[in-house]
């Protein structure tokens, strides 16, 4: 009687432990393919982000759009943290963050850069015509205080 | 009389549940995604940008969609802010380029003239 007692508590154990080894099975098991699912270091978007802030630069981005470059820098060197770190997702993001702010960054340089122009032309050819204007009505010389 | 009170009480947190869930599941919203839904529904009725840029305004759209799907179907609030992010600033990068070309546009008729 007193055998049986103890030869079904220790069955009972068996299942128990079979039951918790079944658990942290499939916890390692879940562990392993959430692993898994991020293991995949994005260093072709890292590097992506890399020259999308070097043409920003050269797009003289630091002078005409310094905000927009800063976020695209600081972002860059945290996506590479993240990387070394082996946070993949973090430093996914962090870098395709990095490089549409550097896209805008560039975007407005050149648009700045446009803008000066057109309105520099614009005022010289505009500014002449109108003093001219007073004196002749067609303007057709470029420089008519010279008459 | 217990019994037909507990089952009420039992009734009541059923008809909370599937109430919160549905909400749950219908119209939660996420601020960052409505902010550049709001963003890029404001560029795509300006002239100027859909005429100059508009492809950088496809761009963002395609953005926003990934968004949208994404937290139509899966509510992963980090990722959804991260393309509601891209799609936000792809929206700004439509405007500026409208910007440009406007300029460019500018310069060359004025250009031309004497």
């Amino acid at each position: 009687m007193k055998q049986n007692k103890i030869v079904y508590s220790t069955g009972h154990l068996n299942r128990r432990t079979q039951a918790a080894g079944y658990v942290s099975l499939a916890f390692v098991a879940l562990i392993f393919f959430a692993s898994c699912s991020t293991a995949r270091p994005p260093t072709a978007i890292l590097r992506n982000a890399e020259l999308e802030v070097r043409a920003a630069d050269e797009a003289k981005a630091d002078e005409l759009a310094p905000a927009d470059l800063k976020n695209a820098r600081d972002k860059l060197a945290r996506a590479k943290q993240a990387m070394a770190a082996e946070r993949y997702d973090d430093a996914r993001r962090l870098a395709e963050s990095a490089q549409v702010d550097a896209e805008l960054a560039g975007a407005k340089a050149d648009a700045r850069v446009m803008r000066q122009a057109a309105d520099r032309i614009l005022k010289k050819g505009d500014a002449p015509p109108s003093d001219a204007e007073s004196e002749s009505r067609k303007p057709l010389s470029p420089s008519p205080k010279m008459e | 009389m217990r019994s037909h009170l507990s089952s009420r009480a039992l009734w009541r947190a059923v008809i909370f549940l599937v109430a919160s869930l549905s909400i749950g599941c219908g119209t939660v919203r996420n601020p960052s995604l409505e902010r550049a839904r709001d963003a890029y529904q404001k560029a795509r009725q300006d002239p100027l940008i859909v005429r100059n840029a508009g492809a950088a305004l496809d761009r963002a759209q395609l953005t926003l969609e990934t968004a949208e799907q994404l937290w139509a179907k899966e509510r992963d609030v980090n990722e959804v802010e991260h393309l509601a992010y891209i799609a936000e600033k792809r929206v700004e990068i439509a405007r500026v380029t409208a910007e440009r070309r406007q300029a460019a546009e500018e310069l060359k008729q004025g250009g031309g003239r004497p």
